[in-house]
């Protein structure tokens, strides 16, 4: 699930999912619908991403801000991804793998919509209840 | 919200639970209703901010405050090393020294309706705009990049890229010292280094505009500033390289504010003391960042130039002067009140009030030139610092008019519409790499930059001085 926000300055959007890797996937998702108005669908690039933090938060804006620098920077659009995350017991720090599939950036054909400076850690939360896994998250844009 | 009315324009939120100071705001009627609409979101991040270890009383925002991330847009807040105070990127903003650039000319505005397409379109050519990096015939080695970042924009003059009057009319001259390229990640350098000379897109932009109406002659004349004479008004940033010190140091801070028992109600607060070696750190990433954002001010002032040049404006017969080039996106250690502070600027403009000595000498006797855009098709204002800023803000001012509408209210405000052509219409010729940036950056989408200046004029933290109607607008 996925609700874009009126953020007055910048963008944000709300995540729901039924697993934690599925809500970094509506995450990866959410940001392609703010970069473009038309997001690729497919693509034949390929990728791997890995990421370790001190806690899912921390992970979530790392995910957020891989993808926006393959896009800005490295002119590969994350169109799909299959996403293992590994939490150490006691909360002590978590992991991610993703591998990506991508398309290459094409700013007309995708409807660009402008840049994104970093994701925010304002009012970031990653929870978790009988609904499923929750995020709510600004980005600088 | 617990707030109380101190003045006209003024108001105070009591220090209560966490706030270790008092915080104070500066609204018109207008701005007001605008915030209670928000259900004070802002004003909640305001008092936030005057909750970190360290802070002078009191925690400010200006008339242009809205909400942000962390700090609220239009937050001011000084921190005493002596004291604990703190450092927090947050309070800065990923688009560190973003700021403005106005320059004047003596070219009327009739003169100037008849070049009006070709200018457009040789500013849009020559100035680069939205995603990607510079013009392919600028580019920097690395060691040329690092000295910019320790330099400024001294090292572009020296190359040609401008005159040294620039550096005269810059903040600060156009460096912020203690800059050290080691400080800044990599992947800064990979994000912003070829990007120097760039708008970038959002709220960026590069407007050509007209004086429209003049309010302080004797200030006017000062600044350079005559009724229907043309100016230049240029808003960019740090680009990649700054948004990216800005979210590297963010992360360290937050590993690190518990080591030093600070408490964050909000974690895009994270802050850790400046005299730590975390803090330093940052702040030489900072200066670097900074530098970085006044050489790219200054590199797009060079190819507005040639723009002009270009569309048949001779530069010996029509020179186009720096007023002045601010930063409202900065920290910066100044006297205030007997004691060195180091102040947050996060969209608020630097507003020294006549008589400081850092500022130029034929500024000095009326203040610093403050630079307000307003939307891209009503106006903007120049202001000239004050003495009740001096006293109140630490130095500062309102930096801009403010989102009312969010960004997809005014795409959806612009289904239908071509804003582009409406805009044309009234005489203002848009240039822009896409549509969904123009639609965004609607006039309507921001509050009126009036109803700021008026709670700026008068709360007395800026003076009136000029108002500027745009003719081309080049945007990312």
């Amino acid at each position: 699930m996925i609700r874009m926000l009126d953020h007055t300055a910048d963008v944000g959007f709300e995540l729901g999912a039924s697993s934690l890797e599925d809500l970094f996937e509506e995450a990866r998702r959410a940001l392609l619908m703010v970069v473009f108005e038309r997001p690729p669908k497919e693509g034949e690039r390929a990728d791997t991403v890995r990421l370790s933090a001190p806690d899912r938060e921390t992970l979530l804006v790392r995910w957020l801000n891989e993808q926006s620098y393959l896009i800005q920077d490295a002119g590969f659009v994350p169109v799909g991804a299959k996403i293992q995350i590994v939490e150490e017991a006691g909360g002590s720090g978590c992991a991610l793998e993703a591998r990506l599939t991508g398309a290459p950036l094409l700013l007309e054909e995708y409807g660009w919509q402008g840049e994104i400076k970093s994701a925010t850690f304002h009012g970031l939360d990653v929870t978790n209840d009988d609904e499923g896994w929750h995020a709510r998250v600004i980005l600088d844009v | 919200m617990n707030f109380e009315r101190v003045s006209e324009y003024k108001y105070r939120i009591p220090r209560e639970g966490k706030m270790e100071v008092d915080a104070a705001f500066y609204a018109s009627n207008e701005i007001l209703e605008g915030l209670e609409a928000e259900n004070y979101a802002s004003l909640q991040q305001l008092a936030n901010v005057a909750t970190l270890p360290g802070i002078v009383e009191p925690a400010l925002t200006m008339p242009d405050i809205h909400w942000g991330y962390g700090f609220p847009i239009g937050g001011v807040a000084a921190f005493d090393p002596q004291k604990g105070g703190v450092v927090s990127p947050g309070g800065i903003g990923f688009d560190v020294n973003c700021g403005v650039r106005l320059l004047t000319s003596g070219i009327d505005r009739e003169e100037l309706e008849r070049r009006k397409g070709p200018l457009a379109d040789a500013l849009y050519e020559g100035v680069p705009s939205g995603m990607g990096v510079g013009r392919k015939d600028f580019r920097l080695g690395r060691e040329d990049l690092e000295e910019v970042l320790v330099e400024g924009s001294a090292p572009l003059v020296e190359r040609g890229f401008g005159e040294v009057e620039d550096l005269r009319h810059t903040e600060s001259g156009g460096k912020l010292s203690g800059a050290d390229p080691a400080a800044v990640s990599e992947r800064a350098y990979k994000r912003g280094g070829s990007q120097l000379g760039t708008l970038g897109s959002g709220n960026h932009f590069l407007e050509v505009q007209y004086v429209d109406e003049i309010y302080d002659e004797e200030a006017a004349r000062a600044f350079g500033l005559g009724a229907g004479r043309i100016t230049v008004l240029i808003h960019s940033g740090s680009r990649g390289l700054g948004h990216q010190v800005c979210q590297d140091y963010v992360e360290r801070f937050l590993e690190a504010a518990p080591r030093y028992g600070i408490d964050l109600v909000d974690k895009q607060l994270a802050a850790v003391p400046i005299e730590s070696p975390e803090g330093e750190a940052y702040l030489r990433a900072m200066a670097s960042a900074a530098n970085f954002a006044f050489a790219n001010r200054q590199l797009i002032a060079h190819f507005t130039r040639e723009a002009f040049q270009k569309a048949g404006y001779d530069p010996e017969e029509h020179p186009l002067r720096v007023l002045y080039d601010l930063a409202h996106n900065n920290a910066k250690f100044e006297e205030h009140g007997g004691r060195r502070v180091l102040v947050h600027r996060k969209g608020a403009t630097r507003a020294f009030g006549p008589g400081i000595e850092e500022l130029p000498e034929e500024y000095r006797s009326v203040g610093q030139p403050v630079l307000v855009p307003g939307d891209m098709g009503r106006y903007s204002f120049v202001l000239a610092g004050t003495e009740g800023a001096m006293r109140e803000t630490f130095g500062s001012s309102a930096h801009g008019a403010g989102r009312k509408m969010s960004r997809r209210q005014a795409k959806k405000a612009a289904k239908g519409r071509n804003v582009k052509r409406e805009m044309e219409d009234a005489g203002i010729l848009v240039r822009a790499a896409g549509r969904a940036t123009v639609d965004e950056e609607m006039s309507e989408a921001y509050k009126d930059a009036a109803d700021v200046i008026e709670a700026t004029n008068g709360a007395g933290i800026g003076r009136k001085v000029a108002r500027l109607r745009p003719l081309i607008v080049v945007k990312g």
